[in-house]
């Protein structure tokens, strides 16, 4: 079986993309402009073509998704496939022309070959382009918007080029009669390429309202042609320019929001005459939210989440500070998973105070990142610091007295924090959570003694 | 607050009831170190009618525990109830104070 997603797959995926757009550029050229090659000409169409068939083969054994599950059974995956895109691969893949060719010879049809009729058969084969760039959607290295772009870019240029070859073989049909553009032209005794380089040029300069006017329509067919590209070159390019600014938009969506945030907060202090320097302390603080969370407000991003993945999240999210912090690396891995799902994560500006003195404690902090300081604000003195992986907070809430000291930032800290009520509630769940504790304490029981023979509750 | 002292051997057994808090510490330490200066080395403070300490509390048997350390002698302590057991467990004392679950526990590790 091969994995939807798996790298192999993606690279053949690429392969089959680049070949698609060939094909689908060379039959259609072929067509319009190179009737007298027949089969002769593009041979190697058909080497392309083994590709499309052997992507057949591989698309019968690829894996899909239902649901949001991946079906591995080879059976169910061959069916899926068979039930849906089969019969068009098949139709985009074999090579009809050469079949024609063998059996009846080559023929008139559409005003032109046989054969070469029938090789446009591959065009089908941009089904399987959609199909391949909706494929990448799922990839989580893919940026949706860019590929979009790469799909409206790719469509577009297709549209131009079929366009273009339309235009030219309306008067190749009719052998180019004097009134046709090409004849007016006088290009139809040209060469194939300087044809096609003329009918791009009209088809672009038409379909973006240019319209120079140098190559006009003569017959009623062409004037009918033109009028409907025209109409849809207006619309086309409407449709290109709205997408492309929502597109550069949505590229950096999140990075406009902030700056959006960061402009009205600066607009609101200016409009408060606040101080050059908070402003900029506010700024900064934006600054930084932005480098760690990108934007995202964690909590209500993890509140989202479905349980389950929510845990999985704060797992990947808590990996470092899980093997730092003592409280989780003592717990077993019920009673971590409990806690990670309880805390709550903060940050804190340099300078400002975490939990003050004379508080009534009503959680327990840990520091995830940074530093902070122990201070009195009364007497201004300092009682160390505490680090990443240290924890306070526990002193005033068991005992229910009042901090007796404050904690300050040092730098950008980072801090979950325990409320009572999920202290309590964990303590009753878990009675190895109280065990834990005592452990965790353990360890710190000479800094925790001197702080309480210094009368610091925290 | 109430302080009973009687003495076992050469241990003075404190047995504190009530409050042990920031109004309530004063008395006590006072009255612990009129024990050490009366030459009491070895302390034993049962806090089975304890209802409440507070870091206050904490911090008395804290300097206590130390001069006694100083002069050669010990301090131990038995009968936590749970609520005082958690607060020694959470901040750490239970493992820089000697803590025995029985009186007679207590005085036989002296």
């Amino acid at each position: 079986m091969i994995r939807e997603l798996s790298r192999p797959r993606l690279v053949w995926d690429a392969l089959i993309l680049l070949l698609i757009v060939i094909s689908s550029v060379l039959v259609t050229y072929q067509f319009a402009f190179d009737q007298a090659g027949a089969l002769e000409g593009f041979q190697f169409l058909y080497l392309i073509d083994l590709f499309f068939l052997l992507d057949i083969v591989f698309n019968c054994v690829t894996t899909y998704r239902a649901r949001g599950v991946e079906i591995l059974d080879r059976k169910q995956c061959t069916e899926h496939y068979a039930r849906r895109l089969l019969a068009v691969d098949v139709l985009a893949a074999v090579p009809f022309d050469l079949l024609a060719w063998v059996l009846i010879g080559n023929g008139h049809l559409l005003g032109g070959s046989l054969v070469l009729a029938l090789r446009l058969l591959r065009l089908l084969r941009i089904v399987r382009l959609f199909v391949i760039l909706k494929r990448w959607e799922a990839f989580s290295w893919s940026n949706p918007s860019v590929l979009r772009v790469i799909k409206y870019f790719v469509s577009i240029l297709l549209l131009i080029h079929w366009l273009a070859c339309f235009w030219f073989y309306s008067a190749f049909a009719a052998e180019f009669p004097p009134d046709s553009w090409v004849a007016r032209a006088g290009i139809q005794g040209a060469d194939a390429v300087s044809q096609y380089v003329r009918s791009l040029y009209w088809t672009i300069t038409t379909m973006t309202t240019v319209g120079y006017g140098d190559i006009t329509p003569g017959r009623t067919a062409e004037y009918i042609l033109s009028g409907f590209i025209m109409l849809m070159g207006a619309s086309l390019y409407a449709f290109i320019i709205g997408s492309i600014a929502s597109l550069l938009n949505s590229i950096h969506a999140a990075k406009n929001r902030h700056w959006d945030r960061i402009e009205s907060v600066t607009e609101f202090l200016r409009e408060h005459r606040a101080p050059a320097a908070l402003n900029e302390e506010v700024r900064n603080y934006y600054e930084h939210v932005w480098e760690r969370h990108r934007g995202v407000d964690r909590n209500q991003m993890l509140d989202d989440l479905p349980p389950p993945l929510r845990l999985s999240v704060l797992l990947h999210l808590t990996a470092k500070i899980r093997h730092t912090v003592p409280l989780f690396k003592y717990s077993s891995e019920l009673l971590r998973d409990a806690l990670l799902t309880s805390l709550e994560s903060r940050t804190y500006t340099p300078g400002s105070l975490i939990a003050q003195e004379g508080d009534r404690g009503n959680s327990i902090f840990f520091i995830a990142e940074g530093t902070v300081e122990i201070i009195s604000v009364g007497n201004e003195k300092s009682y160390g610091t505490l680090s990443e992986g240290d924890y306070f907070g526990f002193m005033s809430l068991t005992l229910g007295e009042r901090r007796t000291a404050s904690i300050k930032a040092l730098g950008y800290c980072e801090v979950l924090i325990l409320n009572r009520s999920r202290f309590n509630q964990i303590k009753e769940v878990f009675p190895e959570f109280s065990a834990v504790l005592k452990k965790v304490s353990a360890e710190r029981s000479e800094q925790l003694s001197e702080l309480v023979m210094e009368g610091i509750v925290l | 607050m109430e302080i009973k002292t009687t003495e076992t051997g050469d241990v003075s057994v404190l047995e504190i009831q009530g409050h042990l808090d920031t109004n309530t510490s004063p008395e006590a330490e006072a009255s612990i170190n009129a024990l050490i200066e009366g030459g009491t080395s070895k302390i034993l403070i049962n806090f089975a009618t304890l209802e409440y300490i507070s870091s206050a509390g904490l911090r008395v048997l804290l300097a206590t525990a130390k001069k006694l350390k100083a002069t050669g002698g010990d301090l131990k302590i038995c009968g936590l109830n749970d609520t005082v057991q958690e607060v020694f467990d959470i901040s750490g004392f239970s493992s820089i104070l000697a803590v025995s679950a029985s009186q007679e526990e207590a005085l036989a590790s002296f």
